[in-house]
Formats: C-alpha cells, structure tokens, sequence
C-alpha cells in the first residue's frame, strides 16, 4: 500500500512538474516571426511554460477560425479580425473573453490616445461595436500611407506634396513625362479599398468616416463630401494615373514592378515597408497624403488583427500574461527589428531611412487621429460590394454616383 | 454430423448480396446523402456556421432569387457551357473524325499532348493562364509582335474580355477529355458501316455525320454531362483567375456560395444557394439525358 502511494504521489509530481503548462496560440501566418521571437523571451522568463503557436496563411485562417474558437477544445490564444463578421461572432457567441481586467492591470488603455482601442470594443451581446469593453489588443500598428520612388520624384523636379492638390499635380507631371504615376494591383480588389481609403480620407472627416464603419445603418453613407472623394478617385482613373492595366494586375504583382522602377507612388499599407526597404533601399521613401488643403494628413489603417483570449482558455491569466508581454514597452524595439510597425513610440534609431520615414508617417496619421480602418469592415457583405464597386469605378464601368448608391445600399444589410 | 456442405437451392432472391454493397452504401450516406439532407436542412435555416439555427423557411431563397448578382452568376454559368461543353465537343469531334480519316505518325503522340490539360491541378491550369493573359504576358507580347498592339489588354482584367477569357481556358482543359472520349467511341463502331458507306458514295462529311456522329450519341451524351456539371459547379479555375471580378463580370453562383459560407458567416443561405444550384445541375442533366436518349 505504501508503495502505490509513493508511486501515485511521485506520478502526480512529475507529471504535473513544477509549473508545467502549455499555451496553445493561432496566429494568422503574417505574425510568424514576432510571435517566435516572443515565444523564446516569454519562455525564458517563465521557466516550466511551453508556447505552442501554429499558423495558418489569411485565407485558410478567416475561413476556419470562428470553427477553431467553437471548438472544445480551441486554442488559449488566438487572432481575430475587426468587424462582425469574425469579432462580432466570437463575442456574440461568448467564444472570447473581456480582456476589461487585464487591461486594467497591465494599463493597455494607458499606452494609446482616448478611443484608440475602440475597434476593439463591443457591447457585452456583441450587438454594437466601437465602445463597451475591450476583447481584443495588438502591439502592431498598420496604415495605409504614400511610397514613392525617390530618383524618379527627384527626376520629375517633384519634392513630396503638402497637400492632395500637391499630389495631384504630381500624378499630372508624372503622366505628362511618360511615367506610370500610381501603381495598382487591381485584379484582387482588395488593394483599391486602401486607394479609396486614402482618397476618402482627404475629403471626408475621418471621425465621419470611423463613425459610419462602426454603425453603418446610422451614419450616412452619401454625403457631398463623400461624393467628391468618389468623382476624384473616377477622374483620377479616367486621367490613366493608375495605367490602362491595373484590373489585371494583382497586389503581389504589383509590388514587385514599383520595385523594379514601374511606378511613381504605391499607395499601400506599412506592412510592405521591410520588402520595400530590401528591393528599392535608399531609393524608397513614404509620406502620409497630406488633405485637400493640406492641413491635416489622411490615411485608412488601424491596428493589426486583435489578440483574443478564448472563454474555454485553461490559464486565461497566463494568456493575459504573454498578451502583456507583447504590448509591453520592452518588446517594441523587437517589433521593429522584425519589420512590423510598432503601435507604441519605438526607443531604437530606425533601421533605414525607410522605417524612419514609415513611422513619421505613422505618427502624423496618429498625431491626427486621421486613421480611417478599412471601409470594408462595416458590414459582413461590405468587402464584395466595395471591392467590385472599386473594380467598376477605376475601369470605368460605373460613374460615382452609382459608386456612392451601390455602398449606401450596402450600409443598411 | 455438419450439414454445412448439403447443398441448399438457392432462393430467387439472395439477401445475402445486400452485404456486399453494405460497405459502398454506408459511405454513401454518411458522405453524400447525409450532407445533402444537412445542407437541405440547413438552407431553411439563418446560421452563422456556429451559433443556434434559426429557422426562416424559404426566405433565403426567395432572397437569393432576388439578389440580382446572384441571377446574373448564374446567367455567366449558361455563357461558360459555351466554353466548356459545346466548343470542346465540337473541337473533340472534329478532331476525332479527322484521326480517324488520316493516318497520322505519332498519333499516340498527339493524342497525349492534347489530352494533357486534362490531367493538370486546375489551380496549376490557373496560374499559367493568369500569366499567359497578364498585360505583359505572352499573348500580349506576341500580339504586339505582330502589330496587334490595339488588340492587346488586359484579358482578365476587362470587364467585356474577362467571361470568355476564362470561358477559353475552360475549352482548353476539356476538349482533350471529349476528343479521348470520342477517339475510344469511334473504335467501336463496326467497319462494315464505312465500308457499306464508302461503296454508297460517301465522302469524309457524309461518312461523320451518317455513320461516326449517330455511333457517337453515347459518349456524346457523358460528354455533355460531365462538361455541364463542370460548367455550372465550376470554382477553382474562375477563384483563381479573376476571383469574380472585375466587378462582378465573372461571377458565378459557386463563388457566392463560398464567399457566403466562409467569408460572410451565412451558412444557411449559401446552403440554399447549394440547393438551388444542385436541382439547377439535376435539370439539366434530366433534360439532356431525355432529349438524347435512343428512341426505340
């Protein structure tokens, strides 16, 4: 009898070890190299506590994550993605916890401006969006700014413009002297919504803007300033400042031809900047678009896609604890050196005149509370409708107005 | 004292045959009939693919027939049997009848190369053509080459080029499989016809369309319901071409399912989309198996 006892209670010891304990993490695939990094610190720290994240690419991760989340047993950690369709359902369906107390302890809502983290919010039914308590945070921060080919701006007797009117005129010299002015990978309809969003942006105040994404049904959609956004980005095409090809020119396609010299400007996100800086080096800078006028700078983008804890989570404390170790102060130079633009204010140099130029851009959308998301978060059928509106606007199968009504309609789904 | 080897008559009716199709029968329901009832379950139902179904009767059809982007995918579907069913029968039949009028060196050869298409991933299929019709790709290139340079755009990327552009790519891949199809049927029908209809006069057109096309009905009719069903379930080849766009020029109704069911969190109207599309492809193919059937 004695025995089994010093047999059970050795088993138990050695089994359970000292603080032996496994967090499960899902990350959509674009994380890879900050989680690793983090996983390596956190486990350093944390002696007896084992990360085990895996990673699945964009499409394959939106297309099964709510399953994983409803799983028995689903992962302690994991991403979303901002809107109703993947955060609306995980909170709807109390698959994911309010990280209101964590916040609290570890002061994440002391790292940003006021507000800044309402993509993040939701009312505890997840019926609203855009305030109540927190379910979500990322370290990351992603906006959609202005890249530009240095020697052919210079080569154009250009210098980067101080106002949507100064951009303009840049796109016109550019055209006139034979230059291809935007570079646009039209073909995966994505990459216009952060066109549109930029251009929306220079005309239509972004608190509008932020407003409409969070409640559609009661926001107006079409508004003159809205329309004016939507007649230039028409005229603009209509110009051939985004070529006669950009509908048959896909995002990876046409990163690649601005890096070897196709192209003026790139109106992308700062998640390119790390390719940008290895293809172009010096010759690459960025700017956030100046408004019409010129007195404020616009911009879509927002954070990177949240961290949520799930509600089966075994240790949610130990979840929240790696959570805090990403958006701790410590790992914001990690961030940067694995390419990402940190949220918070980097204490390193920068390691190209790229970054340094990226993250001033960063800071100016910030500075102005100008970032405007992504349009298509504000409905779960908004992706389609904007993507395909997009695609008829720039090819010149649709004018603004039918634009600006097809997207109002949409906003009431 | 065994009676295992007394010889028993054997009944008309053999219960014990049903065994042998147990196996094969009980994949069929778990594989196909139980996710056809789910799925007709499901399509009279509002889910989000996690939460509680709710029930809401035939809305969501009602509203998908509604949909205009929806009816007008489906309208793109009849376009593409164009492409993927009539012109590789035609061009499958063509070549057929020629093979088997000419003696051709290497024939085997041929009949590989052109059969090759058949036997590629679909999304390998793809990607080389999003390349061929890329505006720098080969067949602007070689436009250009010619002095085409007005003819020359970007295929996929046109709203009136894009439909038969991926139409065309449809052709390719299937007239291998109808010309492999009709090259096996044409070995079947007895010499004696060609014989009796070259001794009453025919020539190589008389002698296709009385003796090779009427022997031909069979594997025209599989022809045709395999290059249908393909035309109208297709997804792989247009997802990965164009994606539906631009605008909605190359939508078709596979792609709203998908995007529904995956990207939208509407399970139960993308499973009604299902239905639709399902009784859609039965149709069809009833009404092609009736009007081609052998009238006795």
């Amino acid at each position: 009898m004695k025995k089994i006892v010093v047999l059970l209670s050795s088993l138990i010891f050695f089994s359970t070890g000292i603080n032996a304990e496994t967090l499960r993490i899902l990350a959509e695939a674009g994380d890879e190299a900050t989680l690793t990094r983090a996983a390596a610190q956190f486990e350093a720290a944390n002696p007896g506590v084992t990360i085990d994240a895996s990673y699945l690419g964009w499409d394959d991760f939106m297309a099964t994550i709510k399953l994983k989340l409803a799983d028995n047993n689903p992962p302690d950690l994991a991403h979303g993605n901002q809107g109703f369709t993947v955060d609306g359902t995980l909170v709807q369906n109390g698959l994911i916890i309010s990280l209101e107390k964590y916040a609290d302890q570890y002061g994440w809502k002391d790292l940003f401006a006021d507000g800044a983290l309402a993509e993040f919010m939701w009312s505890d039914d997840g019926s609203t969006w855009g305030s109540g308590s927190l379910f979500g945070v990322s370290p990351v921060a992603e906006d959609v700014i202005v890249f530009y080919n240095k020697s052919k701006l210079d080569a154009l007797g250009l210098s980067v413009p101080n106002s949507f009117e100064d951009f303009e005129n840049a796109l016109a010299v550019s055209k006139e002297a034979g230059e291809l002015p935007i570079i646009l990978g039209g073909a995966d309809g994505w990459p216009i919504i952060h066109v549109w969003g930029i251009i929306d942006g220079a005309f239509v105040d972004p608190n509008h803007t932020r407003g409409w994404i969070f409640n559609p049904k009661n926001f107006e959609f079409n508004t003159p300033s809205r329309m004016d956004a939507a007649k230039k980005l028409a005229d603009m095409a209509a110009a051939g400042y985004f070529g006669s090809d950009s509908l048959g020119i896909g995002y990876d396609d046409a990163n690649a031809m601005f890096i070897n010299g196709d192209g003026v400007f790139n109106l992308t996100g700062t998640w390119m900047t790390a390719q940008l800086d290895e293809g172009m080096g010096d010759n690459v800078g960025a700017f956030a678009m100046p408004t019409s006028g010129g007195s404020s700078v616009a911009g879509g983008g927002s954070f990177a896609l949240g961290w949520h804890i799930s509600s089966k989570a075994s240790n949610p404390d130990l979840a929240a604890k790696f959570l805090a170790h990403l958006m701790s102060n410590d790992f914001v130079d990690d961030l940067m050196e694995v390419g990402r633009v940190p949220a918070q204010a980097p204490t390193i140099a920068p390691t190209s005149n790229l970054q340094a130029e990226v993250i001033a851009s960063s800071n100016a959308l910030v500075g102005a509370n100008a970032k405007t998301f992504y349009t298509d978060w504000a409905t779960p059928g908004m992706y389609d409708v904007v993507t395909q509106e997009l695609q008829k606007l720039i090819g010149g199968a649709a004018s603004a107005e039918d634009f600006i009504s097809a997207m109002a309609a949409e906003s009431l789904n | 004292m065994s009676n295992k080897n007394i010889y028993r008559p054997q009944s008309k009716f053999q219960y014990s045959s049903y065994l042998y199709i147990i196996p094969a029968f009980v994949f069929y329901i778990l594989f196909v009939l139980f996710p056809l009832g789910d799925t007709l379950y499901t399509s009279f139902t509002e889910w989000n693919g996690i939460s509680e179904k709710k029930w809401v009767g035939l809305q969501q059809y009602i509203d998908n027939l509604n949909n205009k982007k929806i009816t007008s995918s489906i309208v793109h579907s009849f376009i593409l049997i164009i492409f993927y069913s009539f012109l590789p029968i035609v061009i499958g039949l063509i070549i057929a009848g020629i093979m088997i009028r000419v003696k051709i060196y290497g024939l085997t050869f041929y009949r590989a190369i052109l059969f090759l298409p058949q036997i590629l991933s679909m999304i390998v299929v793809g990607v080389s053509w999003r390349w061929i019709y890329a505006p720098k790709g080969p067949l602007n290139v070689g436009l250009d080459y010619f002095g085409l340079e007005n003819v020359s755009r970007a295929w996929l990327g046109s709203f009136d080029y894009a439909l038969p552009a991926v139409g065309f790519i449809g052709t390719w891949v299937m007239f291998g499989f109808a010309m492999i199809l009709f090259i096996a049927g044409v070995q079947k029908i007895p010499t004696e016809l060609y014989d009796a209809a070259k001794v009453d006069g025919a020539g190589a057109i008389s002698e296709f369309f009385n003796v090779t096309l009427p022997n031909l009905r069979g594997e025209i009719i599989v022809a045709l319901i395999f290059t249908v069903t393909l035309a109208l379930r297709n997804f792989d080849l247009i997802w990965i071409t164009t994606g539906g766009g631009p605008g909605t020029s190359t939508m078709i109704p596979s792609m709203f399912i998908y995007k529904k069911a995956f990207q939208q969190g509407q399970v139960g109207s993308a499973s009604s989309l299902g239905i639709i599309l399902t009784l859609l492809i039965f149709t069809l193919v009833s009404l092609i198996l009736i009007s081609l059937r052998e009238r006795k």
